[in-house]
C-alpha cells in the first residue's frame, strides 16, 4: 500500500457531482415541505390552562397535538402553588404556538372543549393568553450571521498567513466553500426530516463551523510539507494526491471516533425517547460525514483546480 | 531523542486519574454538623430546565407603571445579562409588549433543596442597589436562619445621605483573603473616576468614623475608616459565604433595572425531559468512551492507550470548567444539548493523538527506530494540530465575545446576550485548551516516558513493523 497513490484529483468531477446532486435533492425537498421555525425564532402565542389533580402528561400532550392543526406546538407543565384545592394539587399547563399569526378563537375553543371532555374532573380553565415576541428574532439571526462572517474572515486571514507558501488565500476561501457546503447539508437534514429550526439548529451549525475547517487544514498542512520536500519542480497534482494519501487514514479515523460519539448519543436517545436530543444528534451525524467528505472531495480538489487555472494564466503549465 | 524519565508516565497518569475522580465526585469535608464543599463534583453542576426543571415567573413594572417598548426591552436585557453573568445559560425569556410583562423561565440553582420559586427569583430580579452611607444607624434587627443578625432600614444621617452608589462602580469581583489565618470571602470594588473622587472625599470627611455599606435596605458591613483612600479601590467584607460574595459581585456588575419589577406569578416547572434523561446521557457517554477506547487501542496500540488516558484528563478538565471546581466559581448551566456536545468532544478529542500516532507509524515504516520515530512523529505533526485547532479557537472566541456579557458587536446590535450560544463558545474553547494540555502535552510526555521501558520498545506496539511489506 505504500507506493500506490490514488488519483484523488482525477475523480473530482464525480465528487462535485455527488454534492450538487445532494444539494439539488435538498432544494426540491425544501420547496415541497417548506421549513418551520420554532417559537423562539418566530414569536407566537401561548395559552395557559390551570387544572387540578394528576394527569398523565403524555396523554395530555397527545390530546392537544391531535386537536391542533399546527404540528409544531410545544408544551410545559408547571405547579400552580396557589391553585391547590380538594381535587388535588394545582398545575399550569402551557401550550406554545409558533408563528406570527394569532391562534384563532376556533382552535382555542376546540382545545378547551377537548380538554374538558377528556378530563372532566380536572377543572381545566384558561388562565392566560399571551402573545410573545421572538426571543431570537430577525435581529438575532443577523447577529449570528455577523458573528459567522467575522469568524470566517478571521479564519481566512489566518489560513492565508500560515499557508502563504501554497497560495494561502485560495486555500482559505476553498475551506470556506467546504464549510458552506456542510452547513447547507445540515440545513437540508432539518428540511428532509421535517424538524423545526430551533436552538439545536444553531448548535449544530456552530459545531460544524468549528469542526469542518479542521480536516481541511490538516490536508493543507501535509501539502505544505510535501511541497517543501519535493521541491518546486514536482507537479501540483502529484503533491496533492500523495498528501491526500498520507492524510486520508487520519481524516477517516477522526471522523469515525466523532461519529461513534455522536451515534451513541443518538442511539441512546432513540431508546429512551429523548426527541429533543435526537434532533441535535441526527443532523450532527450528517454534519460529521459531510465535513469529512467535503475536505477530501470538495475543498482541496477545488484548491488544486484554482492553483492550476492560475498557473495556466501565467503561462506555465 | 531527549528521553523523558520513566516515572513521569506514572506521575502524569496518576494526576489525571486524581483530577478525573475529584472532578466527578467532588471533595467535601465534614466539620461537626456542617458539610463544606471543597471541590465541586458533577452533582454540584447547575442542571438545565430540561433535566431538573426550574422556575417560571411573570414580571410586571411595579406600581402600575406602563413601560415603553424600549424600557421593557432594556429590562429584559438586564435580566438576561444577570442570568448570563451568573452562568445561567439555559433560560427562556419573553417580553409581551401588549400585556406589559416579562416572562422568564430558568433552572433551579445547584443544590437547591426547598424549591421555593420566590426565593429563586430573587437571584435575578433583585434591584440590588449598593450604597455607601455615613454612620451605621438602623431601625430593625432580625435574625437569619443561622442565627446571625440582619440589620435593615437606615435611619438618621445614614438614611439621609448617600455618599456614593453602585453606579460609580466600574467593576466588582468576588475574592478571598486570609485574615489571621481565617479565610474570608470579600467583594473588591473598583470605582470609576467620579466614584474614586467621591470615595476619597468620603474617606476624608469620615476619617476614623464609620461608613456603612448597604445592599438595598440591608446593612452588609460598616467598616471604620482608617485611611483616606484615593486609589479608587475598596473591599467589602461582611461574613459572606463564597456564593454570597459571588452573587453580590454579579448583582453590582449587572446594573440596575430601569424600573422596579413586581412578580405577578411564579411557579415551578417540571423537567421537560424525563428524569432518566440524565442517566441516558451518562450511559451514552460511557458507551462512546468504551468504544473509542477499544478503537484507539486496537488501531494505535500503545499511543492509543496513552491517548485514552489523556482523553480522560481532557474530559475531566471540561467537567471542571463547567462545575467551577472551587466553590467560589458559579457553575455553568448544563443542558442536555450541552452534554451531547461534551460527548461529541470525546470523539473529536482524540484527533491530536490520531494525527501523532499516524505520523509515528509512518516514520517507523520509513525505517526509523522507535525513539526517532516518536521524536519525528511528534515534531512533524505539531503544525497540523495547531493550525487545525486555531480555527476552532477563532470561532469560540468570537462566539464568546459577541454573545456573552462582553457584547462585542453592541454598537451595531445593542446590548443583548444569548446564553446558550455563549455557553457553547465557552465549552468549545475549554475543549480546545484541554486538548492542548492533555491530548498534546500530557500525552506526549507519557508516550516519551513509557517508551523508555525495554518492554515498550517493540515497533509493533506502535503499529509499525506489521504494516511493512
Amino acid at each position: 500500500m505504500k507506493n500506490k497513490v490514488i488519483d484523488f484529483y482525477g475523480k473530482r468531477k464525480v465528487f462535485f457531482g455527488i454534492s450538487m446532486g445532494l444539494i439539488l435533492i435538498g432544494i426540491i425537498c425544501n420547496i415541497i415541505f417548506g421549513v418551520t421555525l420554532d417559537i423562539q425564532f418566530s414569536g407566537g402565542s401561548m395559552i395557559s390552562y390551570t387544572y387540578n389533580g394528576t394527569i398523565d402528561e403524555n396523554e395530555l400532550k397527545n390530546l392537544v397535538q391531535e386537536t391542533t392543526p399546527n404540528d409544531q406546538v410545544s408544551f410545559s407543565i408547571s405547579k400552580n402553588l396557589a391553585g391547590n384545592n380538594d381535587q388535588g394539587e394545582g398545575y399550569y399547563f402551557t401550550i406554545q404556538f409558533p408563528g406570527t399569526a394569532a391562534i384563532d378563537a376556533e382552535v382555542q375553543s376546540e382545545i378547551s372543549q377537548a380538554l374538558e371532555a377528556k378530563f372532566p374532573d380536572n377543572n381545566f380553565e384558561v388562565s392566560e393568553f399571551t402573545s410573545v415576541d421572538a426571543t431570537m428574532g430577525a435581529k438575532f439571526f443577523v447577529k449570528c450571521i455577523a458573528a459567522v462572517l467575522l469568524a470566517s474572515i478571521l479564519m481566512v486571514i489566518y489560513v492565508t498567513i500560515r499557508f502563504k507558501k501554497i497560495g494561502g488565500m485560495s486555500a482559505g476561501v476553498m475551506g470556506l466553500v467546504a464549510l458552506l457546503h456542510d452547513m447547507i447539508i445540515v440545513y437540508f437534514v432539518f428540511v428532509v426530516f421535517r424538524m423545526s429550526i430551533d436552538s439545536n439548529f444553531i448548535a449544530v451549525i456552530l459545531m460544524i463551523l468549528g469542526y469542518s475547517l479542521n480536516d481541511t487544514i490538516v490536508i493543507y498542512d501535509r501539502v505544505r510539507e510535501n511541497k517543501a520536500k519535493m521541491g518546486p519542480k514536482a507537479a501540483l497534482v502529484d503533491v496533492y494526491n500523495l498528501s491526500m494519501m498520507q492524510c486520508i487514514r487520519r481524516t477517516i479515523f477522526t471522523s469515525i471516533t466523532t461519529l461513534v460519539a455522536i451515534s451513541s448519543v443518538y442511539v441512546v436517545c432513540l431508546v429512551y425517547n429523548i426527541t429533543s436530543i435526537q434532533s441535535f444528534a441526527l443532523p450532527m451525524m450528517f454534519g460529521v460525514v459531510s465535513g469529512c467528505y467535503s475536505s477530501i472531495c470538495i475543498a482541496t480538489p477545488l484548491w488544486v483546480l484554482w492553483q492550476l487555472k492560475k498557473k495556466e494564466k501565467v503561462g506555465e503549465v | 531523542m531527549k528521553r523523558v524519565a520513566k516515572p513521569v508516565f506514572f506521575i502524569v497518569a496518576i494526576l489525571i486519574i486524581a483530577l478525573a475522580v475529584t472532578s466527578v465526585f467532588g471533595v467535601t469535608t465534614q466539620h461537626g454538623d456542617i458539610l463544606t464543599t471543597r471541590i465541586k463534583g458533577v452533582s454540584d453542576i447547575r442542571w438545565g430546565i430540561d433535566i431538573k426543571g426550574g422556575v417560571e415567573a411573570t414580571f410586571q413594572p411595579a406600581d402600575g407603571v406602563t413601560a415603553t417598548e424600549e424600557q421593557l426591552e432594556a429590562a429584559k436585557s438586564v435580566i438576561e445579562t444577570r442570568m448570563v453573568s451568573n452562568n445561567i445559560t439555559d433560560y427562556e425569556l419573553y417580553a409581551d409588549q401588549s400585556a406589559n410583562k416579562i416572562i422568564v423561565r430558568f433552572p433551579w440553582k445547584e443544590e437547591t433543596t426547598n424549591y421555593d420559586p420566590y426565593e429563586a427569583i430573587e437571584e435575578i430580579s433583585a434591584t440590588a442597589t449598593l450604597t455607601f452611607r455615613p454612620g451605621n444607624s438602623y431601625e430593625n434587627t432580625s435574625y437569619a436562619d443561622d442565627g446571625s443578625a440582619v440589620m435593615t432600614t437606615p435611619t438618621g444621617e445614614t438614611a439621609a445621605t448617600v455618599l456614593l452608589d453602585g453606579s460609580n462602580v466600574k467593576n466588582a469581583q468576588a475574592g478571598v483573603i486570609t485574615d489571621n489565618g481565617k479565610t474570608q470571602y470579600i467583594v473588591s470594588l473598583e470605582f470609576d473616576d467620579v466614584g474614586a473622587k467621591l470615595f476619597e472625599q468620603a474617606t476624608t470627611d469620615y476619617l476614623n468614623g464609620t461608613i456603612s455599606i448597604w445592599m438595598d435596605d440591608t446593612l452588609i458591613s460598616y467598616p471604620t475608616v482608617r485611611n483616606v483612600i484615593s486609589d479608587g479601590k475598596a473591599q467589602i467584607s461582611g461574613d459572606f459565604t463564597a456564593e454570597e460574595a459571588t452573587a453580590l459581585a454579579t448583582k453590582i456588575n449587572a446594573g440596575a433595572l430601569p424600573f422596579s419589577l413586581e412578580t405577578v406569578n411564579a411557579g415551578s416547572i417540571s423537567p421537560t425531559l424525563g428524569a432518566n434523561s440524565l442517566y441516558a446521557m451518562g450511559l451514552a457517554a460511557v458507551i462512546a468512551l468504551i468504544i473509542i477506547a477499544f478503537f484507539m487501542i486496537i488501531v494505535f496500540r500503545l499511543p492509543g492507550f496513552v491517548a485514552v488516558i489523556a482523553l480522560l484528563g481532557q474530559l475531566s478538565i471540561t467537567i471542571v470548567a463547567v462545575s467551577g471546581y472551587f466553590p467560589v466559581f458559579n457553575s455553568f448551566t448544563m443542558t442536555l444539548p450541552g452534554i451531547a456536545g461534551m460527548i461529541l468532544s470525546i470523539g473529536m478529542g482524540v484527533d491530536a493523538n490520531i494525527i501523532t500516532a499516524e505520523r509515528i507509524k509512518e516514520e517507523l515504516r520509513n525505517g526509523k527506530s522507535v525513539d526517532s520515530a516518536i521524536n519525528a512523529g511528534t515534531k512533524n505533526s505539531l503544525s497540523a494540530i495547531i493550525d487545525g485547532n486555531m480555527t476552532v479557537i477563532i470561532v469560540a472566541v468570537i462566539l464568546i465575545l459577541v454573545f456573552g456579557p462582553f457584547n462585542m458587536l453592541s454598537f451595531i446590535f445593542g446590548l443583548s446576550t444569548t446564553g446558550s450560544i455563549y455557553a457553547f463558545g465557552y465549552t468549545l474553547l475549554v475543549g480546545v485548551i484541554s486538548n492542548f494540555i492533555m491530548g498534546i502535552a500530557a500525552a506526549r510526555l507519557m508516550l516519551k516516558s513509557i517508551s523508555g521501558f525495554k518492554l515498550m520498545r517493540n515497533p509493533k506496539l506502535y503499529g509499525g513493523a506489521k504494516n511493512e511489506k
